[in-house]
């Protein structure tokens, strides 16, 4: 055990003393998440809440009426375009479209009178949508336009309503956050935790190869399993501090993007599940660094340890992925028993607020075994010379 | 004088890889020890002596466990390596140039790492960073990285950190390559002060006069087998010892 924390200690005084890793590693992924997701959300949220303004040309009683129809139910929050009555020549107003105002709604003359049930296509009347594509706010009031006009021409044959006087979304917006942090999470979280362990074990592992100072350790009475041991935990303990600073990024960064406060979506999850999400995440990155140590070890050099992790890189983001695709799946416990994808789906089913105890139980005791079985190969492959000095 | 060092028929055969086949024309393997047998008694500084690619440096990495012999079996300090290698981990000093330091960290660092990795205590540490720091003149860099030394103050400081647990058995390869000619006498003066010390020293070298200033008993090793073997005046005889040397290396290579 001396061994092991004298192994770690010099672990963390090579990363710790290097002020360049700490920045790169620690304090640059969390800093550009954060950046990087909440210019992001603040670009998504101006486009949401910014009001479009469409001029109508020669309108239609029947479309205004629609439109008062639709702000009254929407209330103070609105429809989100302002429609105006355009006046003046259609050549002029097209000159203006995208710079005065966002989009021109052109009806045809008679409008409503021509408005006939079951008329052949020919002799239906039109209303025409002119907007700048290059300008966005333009391209947006052309869809939000045509969206409406499109729901009200469906509307027409009056049959029935949809979601008019009844019916809607149940969903509270808590919920609708975790269905999104539970799509979204799992997938950045091992990606992240993958990042740290790609930052720091094949250098550990492939570049003390390279450099010729595994042998100086090799010849001190040190058990090989010591070694492995000792390397493996900090190494963990040092991804997952960087896996933590991503993840801090985006927590803080998350809210721009789902909507609602930081407070709120820190608020939407119980301290049990927050414990939860820390030994999952533990448990992933000690996989992870084990995997990626195991596969250094068997190359010469960093640049060769780095290229044989890109593999293992992708499969872990491909499980990271089928949470997203799927969320968390009803999946029977047999299933959380394959690593990695157990963490995956377990951190699904906590951010989506379905924690199954059993289902973290599983995965963590069988990520244990794994872990022990992977440190044991390991520590064989730090006895073999044809591992250890196949450089 | 008892034995302190013994090698019994060791056998030791390497897979070459494509590249080094073409060195070898196109052999899959190469034997680099053909049964070496030999033995260093204790308190004296035995000399390997034979060209490259001779099996110096693989019976040394065999003593010091870092590779296993295929056959034979050999002894350090009574343990044996294929065995005991961790008990014999404990009773050497191994030096060697494929031996690095990590060059991030300063001398003072290392030495206090590798010290708790031997099982030391920080005073321990203390006393003999003082005495082996003061002797080579290491204090002056001694919060230095080693990535900012010259080579020689880094083998010092490799020298150094080899012999921090006070071993009674040193192994050294080729301890003076690539040294100035200052660093070098400090090295083979610390070498006779180890034997004065009563240590046993392996070295191995073909530098014929570091052999004739320290060595006892000399083996002469060409293409893994021991070609002759004995204390330093019956091997010379009368000539020098570079032409005893090129004599056993003719009638070994050529049969006459």
């Amino acid at each position: 055990m001396k061994n092991v924390l004298t192994v770690m200690r010099k672990e963390f005084a090579r990363f710790f003393g290097d002020k360049r890793l700490v920045l790169g590693t620690l304090i640059l992924p969390g800093l550009l998440i954060f950046v990087l997701y909440t210019l992001m959300g603040a670009a998504f949220t101006d486009t949401g809440e910014e009001t479009l303004t469409v001029r109508v040309l020669a309108p239609s009683a029947s479309f205004a009426a629609y439109i008062d129809a639709l702000e009254t139910a929407a209330g103070e929050e609105g429809i989100g375009i302002a429609f105006e009555t355009a006046e003046g020549d259609e050549e002029a107003l097209l000159e203006e479209v995208g710079e005065s105002f966002d989009a021109l709604l052109v009806f045809d003359e008679g409008f409503d009178s021509l408005l006939v049930p079951g008329a052949p296509a020919a002799s239906r009347p039109n209303v025409a949508i002119y907007y700048d594509s290059a300008v966005t706010s333009s391209l947006s009031a052309y869809n939000a336009a045509a969206q409406l006009l499109e729901s009200w021409e469906s509307g027409m044959s009056g049959l029935f309503n949809i979601n008019v006087s009844a019916g809607g979304d149940l969903s509270t917006a808590e919920e609708a956050r975790a269905s999104y942090y539970a799509m979204l999470l799992p997938f950045l979280i091992l990606t992240f935790l993958y990042s740290g362990c790609m930052g720091l074990a094949p250098e550990s592992i492939a570049g003390e190869k390279e450099r010729g100072t595994i042998a100086t350790l090799l010849v001190t009475p040190v058990r090989r399993s010591e070694l492995v041991v000792g390397k493996i935990v900090s190494l963990s303990a040092l991804s997952a501090l960087s896996a933590l600073s991503s993840f801090i990024g985006t927590f803080l960064s998350l809210p721009r993007l789902a909507g609602g406060s930081i407070g709120e979506t820190l608020a939407a999850y119980s301290v049990g599940q927050y414990f939860a999400l820390l030994a999952v995440m533990l448990s992933a990155v000690l996989l992870i660094v084990s995997l990626i140590s195991i596969v250094s070890a068997f190359a010469r050099t960093v640049k060769e340890a780095s290229a044989y992790s890109v593999p293992l890189m992708i499969l872990v983001m491909l499980v990271g992925l089928s949470s997203m695709i799927f969320g968390a799946a009803d999946v029977p416990a047999a299933v959380f028993l394959i690593p990695v994808y157990n963490c995956a789906q377990v951190l699904a089913e906590i951010f989506s607020m379905r924690f199954s105890a059993l289902h973290l139980f599983v995965t963590l005791a069988s990520d244990l075994v794994y872990i022990v079985l992977l440190v044991w190969v390991l520590a064989r492959m730090f006895k073999s010379e044809k591992v250890i000095f196949n450089n | 004088m008892a034995e302190i060092i013994r090698a019994e028929n060791v056998k030791k055969t390497f897979t070459l890889t494509r590249k080094q086949r073409l060195l070898e024309k196109g052999a899959k393997k190469k034997v680099a020890l053909a049964g070496l047998s030999f033995s260093a008694n204790e308190g004296e500084i035995y000399g390997l002596l034979g060209p490259n690619g001779a099996g110096k440096t693989t019976m040394l990495r065999i003593l010091a466990t870092l590779i296993r012999a295929d056959e034979g079996e050999a002894y350090v300090a009574g343990k044996s390596v294929m065995r005991d290698p961790a008990g014999v981990r404990a009773s050497i000093g191994f030096l060697t140039s494929e031996l690095r330091l990590e060059d991030f960290f300063t001398p003072a660092y290392l030495f206090g790492f590798f010290g708790r990795l031997r099982g030391m205590d920080d005073a321990a540490i203390a006393r003999r960073r003082e005495e082996l720091f003061s002797k080579f003149g290491i204090d002056s860099f001694a919060e230095v990285r080693v990535r900012d030394l010259s080579t020689g103050m880094k083998q010092k400081v490799s020298l150094v950190v080899s012999i921090i647990h006070d071993p009674p058995v040193v192994i050294f390869d080729e301890p003076t390559n690539g040294l100035d000619v200052l660093t070098a006498k400090v090295v083979t003066d610390f070498l006779l002060e180890l034997k004065g010390q009563g240590k046993s020293i392996l070295l191995s070298t073909h530098i014929f006069s570091l052999v004739e200033k320290l060595c006892d008993r000399v083996g002469v090793i060409i293409n893994g087998r021991m070609a002759a073997e004995g204390a330093l005046a019956e091997v010379r005889g009368e000539q020098s010892l570079e032409d005893a040397f090129f004599d056993i290396y003719k009638r070994e290579v050529t049969g006459r």
